[in-house]
């Protein structure tokens, strides 16, 4: 039987954590866990980063402007 | 404009029964109603469109693709617009109707493969990225060592089932509900997959971001 590691069930509890769909107990655990340690606090500081930089980086390429043309001519004529 | 119904008397009953005797026409107001209808609903769709694209570009590889995928999405929308209940969520709507021309279109070919690689964890990324600086740096500034092709080719090397479900609840900010209805899977494959997802495209990105740099 392996020992409980700490780290590693922050770990698996930190898409759960920040998606908040945890039981309240299971975030008290995880926030009091975050609290007492840097090593998954760090973590948990780049992934909100990271969440925001995924997000930005995908909406730099806007739509088209001929598309939205081509879109609109797709209506139907009255 | 008192001749404008008509258009769509014709239009509505393409492809429909021959009307019988004892049918009646749609008297005049009904066809006026429905044609109000129908513009508010293109209006609605096309105001949308900018968020449909931004989902759209990233589910399929390409911008060519991508443009693709929205005509023949709008060009479905505007001819099936009688089935969308009002007052019910368009943008979810608009892209059921794209992941499933999506489906239809060339993924057959793509399947996703029935063996997975197998990803790392929800740290892999950071460990790679920590590892790979002079160590002296601000822990808060580790994400800026990846670049914006960094997430873009990552996401797209994301197997599409997996795919589907982070581009929609991480980019499209639609919910685990919202998903679950427009890929048309249960909630639960909605949550593994998203779980999957994002390390598989965290994986992605150390590569490209490290490459083959040990840490």
């Amino acid at each position: 039987m392996t020992a409980y590691d700490p780290c590693a069930h922050c770990e698996e509890m930190m898409q759960p954590y920040m998606d908040r769909t945890i039981t309240d107990a299971e975030r008290a655990e995880a926030e009091q866990h975050l609290d007492g340690c840097t090593y998954c606090r760090k973590r948990y500081r780049f992934e909100e980063k990271l969440r925001q930089f995924v997000r930005q980086a995908v909406q730099q390429e806007p739509m088209p402007v001929e598309l939205k043309t081509k879109l609109a001519g797709l209506r139907t004529p009255l | 404009m008192c001749g404008q119904p008509y258009v769509y008397a014709e239009k509505a009953l393409v492809g429909w029964p021959e009307v019988s005797e004892t049918t009646r026409e749609p008297d005049a107001r009904q066809l006026a109603t429905e044609a109000r209808d129908r513009v508010r609903f293109e209006e609605d769709a096309l105001a949308l469109s900018d968020q449909v694209y931004r989902v759209a570009r990233h589910l399929v590889g390409s911008r060519e693709e991508a443009e693709d995928l929205m005509q023949e999405t709008y060009a479905r929308a505007f001819r099936s617009w009688r089935s969308f209940t009002p007052g019910t969520n368009l943008r979810a709507w608009l892209l059921r109707i794209l992941t499933n021309l999506n489906i239809d279109r060339g993924r057959k070919q793509q399947r996703t493969p029935d063996t997975q690689p197998l990803e790392e964890g929800d740290y892999f990324l950071y460990n790679k990225l920590e590892a790979s600086g002079d160590g002296a740096s601000d822990e808060d500034r580790v994400v800026e060592r990846l670049s914006q092709n960094d997430v873009v080719g990552a996401l797209s090397e994301v197997p599409h089932d997996f795919r589907d479900v982070v581009v929609l609840v991480d980019i499209g900010d639609f919910t685990y509900a919202d998903a679950a209805q427009i890929l048309d899977i249960p909630i639960g494959t909605v949550m593994s997959r998203l779980h999957r997802g994002r390390r598989i495209l965290k994986q992605a990105m150390a590569e490209s971001a490290v490459g083959g740099e040990e840490a």
